[in-house]
C-alpha cells in the first residue's frame, strides 16, 4: 500500500508544469514566499562566498578584501604539492565514510528496535537516556574513553580477565585502533539523537500496515522488514544522501582531543591541518582554499549521489 | 482445513522468532541503557565532588568528597542571570521563527505542481556545503547591523536546509488524496498549508523544534563572535564557555599559561556547567518527546 | 501572528537590502562608529573595555577591589577574554570588523593589529607618566620599538623592582619526591645519570606506596603544546637558559640547535634506555593532561620534567589534600644537567621583556591620556598592593614591623575561584612588577613574600629544603644572571609563522618533533629511531630557521652595543 502511495508520488515529481500565465497565477502565492526566501538565502549564504576571493589573495586584515594581494592559484598549488595534506584528506574521508556507515546503521537500527518496545513508559525512559550523551562536549566524552580504554582501564581489565590478552593494550598509542575508537565515540554520543528523526518518521507510518501485517501472519522481523524499513525508507535515502556530502566534514575537537604524537599520521583531520597550518598562522587563504576544496567535493558527491537515487527512483535532495 | 493448519503452524513459528526478538532486544536495550548512561552519571558524580580531589581520577558513579560547590560555583559567575534571560529568549523565538518559515519553505518545494522545486531545493541543498567564511560573514553582518545586537541569535538561522529537508520529506509521504479533495473544495494554497497539512506534520515540527531549539540553547559562538563587548546580549553558554576556556583553550602556549596560573577552573565544574545546561532540557523534553516516541498518527492512536 | 511574522520579515528584508548596498563592499580595516569605549558613567567614572586574545577568567562586574580602584583613579576597565578561538582569528574577525576596544593584548596577533593601524604609538606619551617610564629603562623601551621606531605595547610581566624575590621556581626542571631524596640520606644529584639512577635504586627497594599502589618511576608529558616536558630538556641539560627555540653561545654568539646536539642524543637514549627498563611510564605518549594530573596527584609518579606552574596548582594541591605529603609526595627540583662539569641555568634572575607582546591603545580609544594615566595608577604601589595583596586586614594583614602576611583563612579564601571573581582585581595583563615593593619591605605580590612561602610549605618540602640547608626552591637550583642582551630568544620565535622560510621550518619541525621523539624513545634499536628522525628533521630545512634567529641574536646584540 506505501508502495503504491509512492508510485503516484514518483509520476507526479516527473510532472513537469509549462510555466503559464494562468499557472504563475494560480501559484503567486507560492511565487511569492519563494522569493523572499530566495533573497534571504542569498544574502546570508550566497553573499558571504564572495569571501572565497580570499584563496587566491595574500589576504591581510589590514588591507581588507578589496586590497589584498592578489596570488592565484599558489595556495591551491602549495597544498596539494605538500603530502601532510594529502594524508590529511585520505585520514579525513576515512574517518568520514566510517562514520557515515556505523552511525547510521545504529541510528536506524536502535529507533527500529526502540519501536518494538511494547511498554510505553520503557520506551520513553530510553528514548530520554540515549539522546543524553549529546549533550555532554567532547571533552568529557573523550576524558572517559580515554579513563576506559587507558591500562587500568575497565577496557583492559575485562580483556585481562577473559584471558584474551597478557598485558594491557595501549589502545591510543597504535595507528590501527585509532578510526575505530573515533567511530564508536561518534556512535556512543550521538546514536539516540540521530535516532529522534527515524522515530518520528515512524510515526507517520499508517498504523493500518502493521494490521494488515499481522492478518497476513508476518512476525515482528517480518513487519520490520516489510512495513516499518519501507515506511522510513525516504528519510533514509535524504539523510544518507545529505551526509555523503559530508563525508570531508569528518571533524576536529574528536580527533584534537584523542590524538597524540604515535598516531598523527592517521589522526589529522583538513578541519586540524587547516588550524594548525592556515589559522594559526595567521595564513587566512590556507584555509579558504582548503574550504572550497572541500565545498567542491562535498557538491561533486551528492550530484552524483542524488543522481543515482534519480535512477533507482528514490527520494531525492532536488 | 489444511491451511488453517498451515496458519497455525507459521503462527507458531513466528510466534518464537518473536520471543527470540523480544529477548535479543531486552538485552540489546539494556547494554545500550548502560553505556549511554554512564557518562552521564559519570559527569554527576564529578560534579558532586571536590575538585580537587577529583583531580585524582578514579570518580565512577559516586562521588568520593561529597560537595555542591562546583555548583556554587558555577551559579554566582557573574552575568548568568542576563545570559539565561537572553538564551531562553533566543530559543524561544529563534525556534518559532525556524520552524515557521522552515515549513514554509518545505511546503512550497513538496508541491507537485510548484514550477520551480527543483531549483529552489537545489538551492538550499547547496548551502549546506559551502561557507564563506567567518571573515566575510563577520564583515556581512556588521554590514547588516547584526553585531552588538539580539537579532544575530534569529534571523541568520531562520531557514536551514537540513531542516527544511527533514520536514519536506515527512510532507512528500502525506497521502495527496487530502489535498486533492481540499483543492476540489476550493481551498488555495495558504489554507492547504494552515489547515491541513500543517496538523499533520506535529511530529516532524516537534523533531525539527528540537533541532532548533537545541541548537539555540547550545550555541555560544555567535554571542562570542558579534557580541563580544556587548554583555547585555551574552548567553548563557558563553558566560559557561569563559568559565571553563582556561582549561579548554587550544590556542594555549607555554607563555600564556604561564602568566595565567592558577586561573585554571577543575574538571569538577565543567562537569558542574554541563549537567546545569542539561537540566533544563531534560525538563522541558517530555512535553516534545510525546510527538515522536508515542505516536500520534495519521489513521489515529497507534496500539 | 502570522501576519505579524511576516511584516518583520519584511522589514528585516528591506533593512538588509538597504544595508548591504551601503556597506557590503567595506572590507577594509578602518575604524567605524565606536559602541562604549571611554563612556562616563554616573559618579565621574570613566568605563574603558579591554580585549586580551589569552584565555583568562572573567571578573564579576561589581567586583570589589575593582570599584576600590575606580574610585581611587577615576577609571574601570572591562575585561574580554579569549574563549574557544584562536588568537590569530579574534583579532583577525576584530580588525575585519574594524571595532577595536580601548585596550587590546593581541598575543601572538599583535603584529596583524600593527599592520591594520589600529594601535596608537605610545612614545610621545610614556615621558608623562613616571611610574610607566620607570618600568622600563631606556634600554629596554628601545628594544620593544618596532621598526617604525614607534612603541606601540607595554610588555606586562616579569619585571622586577628592587631586590628579586623569588621563592618559587615557576620554571621547568627535573622535579623529584621529596620520600626518594630521604630514602637516599638526601644525596646530592647533580647529573641526568644521577637522577635515574637514584628513581632506579629507589623504584627497585619500594615499588609501593604505602596503600599498596605501584609507583610510577618516571613519566613524561606530551599532550600537544606542553610536550616541552620531552624536548626541551637538551638546552638545560648543557647548563644554557630557556631560550625557548634554541641555545645561544656566550662566547661566539652562535645560534646552536639543541634538538641535535650530542647532549640531546644522550638525554633521549636515556629515555630510551629507561623506557625499555619500566623506568619510564608506558603511557607517557599517549596520556591527555588530566591523565598526568591524576597520576601526579595520587602520588604515584617519583620524577618527571615540567614548568611549576603546570603541575603545581593542580597536582601539588591534590597531593596536599589528600595527605600524601606526609608520605613524602611532594616535588623539588634537582640543580641537572648532563655532566658535572656544567653550571645549570634552570633558574634565571632578574626580569625578562618579551618584547613580542604586550598591552596596547587602540585607536578605538577616545582619552589614550587618561587610559594612560590609568595603566600609570595601577603601577603605583598603593594599588599595585590592592591589585595583588588585596584588601588590608581582609586579605592580608600588617604587623608592627610593616610586614605583609596572611592567615590561612585568608589564604584559602584568596584562592577560590568565586571569591577571585567577586572580590580579587589583579588586571592581570595590565604591566605589574615583581620583586620587592617601594617599601623596602614586602614582596611586590605574596608569591615572592618569603615567610608567606615558608608557611604554606608542606612538611616535607620543609624538611628537604632544611637538610639541604635551602630555604626556597630557587635556592635547590640556584640562579644566575640574564646570560646576555639576546635573551630571551623566544620572545622573537613565539611570534613565527609560516609566512617566512624560518617559520615555516620551525612549524614543520615542530610536527616532525611531535611526531618522532616518541617513537625515538619507544625504539627497539636507538640509533635506527634516531636517525630516521634526523633524516626527517633536515628536511625540515633547520639551516632557515636557524639563520633567521641568527640574524636576530646579532641585532639584539648590536642594539644592546649601543648602550655600553
Amino acid at each position: 500500500m506505501s508502495g503504491k502511495r509512492k508510485k503516484t508520488k514518483q509520476v507526479e515529481t516527473e510532472m513537469k508544469v509549462k510555466i503559464t500565465w494562468k499557472e504563475i497565477k494560480r501559484q503567486k502565492v507560492l511565487l511569492f514566499w519563494s522569493a523572499i526566501i530566495v533573497i534571504y538565502g542569498f544574502i546570508f549564504y550566497y553573499l558571504p562566498l564572495g569571501g572565497w576571493i580570499m584563496a587566491f589573495q595574500d589576504y591581510k586584515p589590514a588591507k581588507g578584501l578589496l586590497h589584498s594581494e592578489f596570488i592565484g592559484f599558489d595556495k591551491f598549488i602549495q597544498l596539494f604539492s605538500d603530502e601532510t595534506f594529502i594524508r590529511v584528506i585520505r585520514n579525513t574521508l576515512a574517518m568520514g565514510v566510517i562514520n557515515l556507515v556505523i552511525t547510521f546503521v545504529m541510528a536506524i537500527l536502535f529507533a527500529i528496535l526502540l519501536n518494538e518496545i511494547r511498554q510505553r513508559r520503557t520506551k520513553k525512559v530510553i528514548q530520554t537516556i540515549s539522546y543524553l550523551p549529546h549533550f555532554l562536549s567532547w571533552i568529557i566524552v573523550t576524558g572517559i574513553l580515554h579513563d576506559a580504554l587507558s591500562g587500568t582501564g575497565i577496557i583492559n581489565e575485562v580483556l585481562r580477565n577473559l584471558h584474551l590478552i597478557d598485558h594491557s593494550i595501549d589502545f591510543f598509542a597504535h595507528p590501527s585502533y585509532f578510526w575505530p575508537i573515533v567511530a564508536f565515540a561518534n556512535v556512543w554520543k550521538e546514536t539516540g539523537w540521530n535516532a529522534i528523526i527515524y522515530l518520528s518518521a515512524i510515526t507517520a507510518i499508517d498504523p493500518s500496515l502493521y494490521e494488515a501485517a499481522s492478518i497476513d501472519g508476518a512476525g515482528r522481523m517480518a513487519k520490520i522488514m516489510h512495513v516499518t524499513l519501507p515506511g522510513i525508507k525516504s528519510t533514509i535515502i535524504i539523510l544518507l544522501l545529505m551526509n555523503v556530502g559530508n563525508v570531508l566534514n569528518a571533524g576536529f575537537e574528536i580527533q584534537y582531543l584523542l590524538g597524540n604524537g604515535l598516531v598523527k599520521s592517521v589522526s589529522e583531520t583538513i578541519d586540524i591541518y587547516v588550524l594548525k597550518w592556515g589559522i594559526s598562522q595567521g595564513d587566512y587563504a590556507m584555509g579558504t582554499a582548503a574550504g572550497i576544496f572541500k565545498s567542491v567535493v562535498s557538491i561533486v558527491l551528492i550530484v552524483i549521489a542524488n543522481q543515482v537515487a534519480k535512477r533507482s527512483g528514490e527520494e531525492r535532495l532536488y | 482445513m489444511e491451511s488453517t493448519e498451515n496458519e497455525k503452524k507459521r503462527r507458531k513459528k513466528s510466534s518464537k522468532a518473536d520471543v527470540a526478538f523480544t529477548v535479543f532486544n531486552s538485552i540489546f536495550m539494556v547494554l545500550f541503557v548502560i553505556v549511554t548512561l554512564y557518562p552521564v552519571l559519570n559527569t554527576l558524580a564529578i560534579s558532586l565532588n571536590d575538585g580537587t580531589d577529583a583531580l585524582r581520577g578514579g570518580i565512577h558513579l559516586l562521588p568520593r568528597k561529597f560537595t555542591w560547590k562546583n555548583y556554587t560555583t558555577v551559579l554566582e559567575k557573574n552575568n548568568l542571570i542576563t545570559g539565561a534571560v537572553i538564551t531562553v529568549a533566543r530559543t524561544v523565538i529563534g525556534t518559532l521563527t525556524a520552524l515557521v518559515t522552515n515549513a514554509i519553505l518545505a511546503f512550497i518545494v513538496s508541491r507537485p505542481r510548484f514550477m520551480f522545486r527543483k531549483q529552489l531545493s537545489l538551492f538550499w541543498v547547496i548551502t549546506m556545503y559551502v561557507n564563506g567564511g567567518l571573515i566575510p560573514t563577520f564583515i556581512l553582518f556588521k554590514g547588516l547591523g547584526l553585531t552588538n545586537s539580539f537579532w544575530v541569535y534569529i534571523i541568520p538561522g531562520m531557514i536551514s536546509a537540513f531542516n527544511m529537508l527533514v520536514i519536506r520529506t515527512y510532507m512528500n509521504g502525506l497521502p495527496d488524496s487530502l489535498v486533492e479533495s481540499a483543492q476540489l473544495d476550493g481551498a488555495g494554497y495558504t489554507t492547504i498549508f494552515i489547515k491541513i497539512i500543517s496538523p499533520l506534520c506535529k511530529p516532524v515540527y516537534a523533531t525539527v523544534a528540537l533541532f532548533v531549539a537545541v541548537g539555540q540553547w547550545n550555541s555560544w559562538f555567535d554571542a562570542m563572535l558579534y557580541n563580544r563587548m556587548s554583555n547585555e546580549y551574552t548567553t548563557l553558554q558563553y558566560e559557561l564557555m569563559k568559565l571553563l576556556s582556561a582549561v579548554t583553550n587550544i590556542g594555549s602556549t607555554a607563555e600564556t599559561m604561564k602568566n595565567t596560573a592558577g586561573a585554571v577552573t577543575p574538571a569538577s565544574v565543567r562537569a558542574a556547567a554541563t549537567i546545569i545546561t542539561m537540566l533544563p532540557i531534560i525538563c522541558i523534553y517530555p512535553f516534545l518527546q510525546k510527538y515522536f516516541v508515542t505516536g500520534l498518527t495519521l489513521g489515529g492512536v497507534k496500539e | 501572528m502570522r501576519k505579524k511574522h511576516v511584516k518583520h520579515l519584511m522589514l528585516a528584508f528591506m533593512m538588509s537590502a538597504a544595508l548591504i548596498t551601503g556597506c557590503g563592499s567595506d572590507g577594509g580595516g578602518t575604524s567605524g562608529k565606536k559602541t562604549e569605549g571611554g563612556s562616563s558613567d554616573d559618579g565621574g567614572i570613566t568605563e574603558f573595555t579591554a580585549f586580551f586574545a589569552v584565555p583568562g577568567s572573567e571578573i564579576n562586574d561589581d567586583n570589589e577591589i575593582q570599584q576600590i580602584i575606580a574610585e581611587k583613579t577615576g577609571v574601570k576597565v572591562k575585561e574580554t577574554w579569549l574563549t574557544g578561538q584562536e588568537a590569530e582569528e579574534a583579532i583577525g574577525t576584530i580588525i575585519a570588523g574594524g571595532e577595536y576596544p580601548d585596550f587590546i593584548e593581541g598575543g601572538s596577533g599583535n603584529p596583524q593589529l600593527l599592520d591594520a593601524g589600529a594601535l596608537v604609538p605610545l612614545d610621545d606619551y610614556i615621558d608623562k607618566y613616571p611610574n610607566i617610564k620607570e618600568f622600563f629603562t631606556e634600554q629596554e623601551w628601545d628594544s620593544i620599538r618596532q621598526e617604525d621606531g614607534h612603541i606601540y605595547w607595554i610588555p606586562q610581566f616579569s619585571n622586577i623592582y628592587g631586590e628579586e624575590k623569588a621563592c618559587e621556581h615557576n620554571d621547568e626542571a627535573f622535579w623529584i619526591q621529596t620520600r626518594v631524596l630521604k630514602w637516599a640520606g638526601y644525596p646530592e644529584i647533580k647529573t641526568m645519570d644521577q637522577y635515574f639512577d637514584l628513581i632506579e635504586r629507589y623504584n627497585k627497594e619500594n615499588p609501593k606506596m604505602e596503600d599498596g599502589t605501584e609507583n610510577i618511576p618516571y613519566t613524561i608529558l606530551c599532550e600537544d603544546w606542553r610536550y616541552f616536558c620531552l624536548e626541551n630538556a637538551p638546552q638545560f641539560l648543557d647548563g644554557y637558559p630557556n631560550d625557548g627555540s634554541c641555545i645561544v653561545d656566550p662566547k661566539t654568539l652562535k645560534v646552536i640547535d639543541y634538538n641535535t646536539t650530542d647532549t640531546a642524543v644522550k638525554y633521549f637514549k636515556k629515555l630510551n634506555e629507561e623506557y625499555h627498563k619500566g623506568i619510564v611510564d608506558r603511557e607517557s605518549f599517549t596520556q591527555t593532561y588530566d591523565e598526568y594530573i591524576a597520576k601526579l596527584s595520587s602520588g604515584r609518579v617519583l620524577g618527571m620534567i615540567d614548568q611549576w606552574w603546570d603541575f603545581a596548582y593542580t597536582a601539588g594541591d591534590a597531593i596536599k589534600s589528600a595527605g600524601l605529603d606526609k608520605q613524602g609526595c611532594s616535588y623539588v627540583p634537582l640543580p641537572i644537567t648532563i655532566d658535572e662539569s656544567k653550571t645549570n641555568q634552570w633558574h634565571n634572575s632578574g626580569g625578562v621583556v618579551n618584547a613580542g607582546s604586550g598591552l596596547a591603545i587602540t585607536t578605538s580609544c577616545d582619552d589614550v591620556e587618561k587610559a594612560l594615566q590609568f595603566v600609570n595608577d595601577l603601577l603605583g604601589q598603593e594599588i599595585h598592593d590592592l591589585r595583588f595583596w588585596g584588601v588590608k586586614d581582609t586579605d592580608y594583614q600588617v604587623n608592627d614591623k610593616g610586614e605583609f602576611s596572611r592567615t590561612d583563612e585568608m589564604r584559602t579564601r584568596c584562592a577560590d575561584t568565586a571569591y577571585k571573581a567577586s572580590h580579587m582585581c589583579t588586571y592581570s595583563y595590565f604591566p605589574q612588577w615583581g620583586g620587592t615593593s617601594r617599601d623596602g619591605i614586602n614582596a611586590m605580590s605574596p608569591s615572592g613574600q618569603a615567610s608567606e612561602f615558608y608557611d604554606g610549605l608542606k612538611n616535607d618540602v620543609k624538611e628537604c629544603f632544611d637538610a639541604y640547608g635551602v630555604k626556597t626552591y630557587v635556592e635547590m637550583l640556584g640562579t644566575s644572571e640574564a646570560p646576555g642582551p639576546w635573551y630571551p630568544m623566544w620572545s622573537y620565535s613565539n611570534n613565527f609563522t609560516t609566512s617566512t622560510d624560518g617559520g615555516m621550518a620551525w612549524t614543520k619541525i615542530g610536527e616532525i618533533k611531535h611526531e618522532y621523539l616518541p617513537k625515538v624513545v619507544m625504539a627497539k634499536d636507538f640509533d635506527k629511531g634516531w636517525d630516521e628522525y634526523m633524516e626527517k628533521y633536515k628536511k625540515c630545512k633547520p639551516e632557515d630557521f636557524l639563520a633567521e634567529l641568527q640574524t636576530e641574536a646579532d641585532r639584539r646584540v648590536a642594539e644592546a652595543a649601543k648602550y655600553k
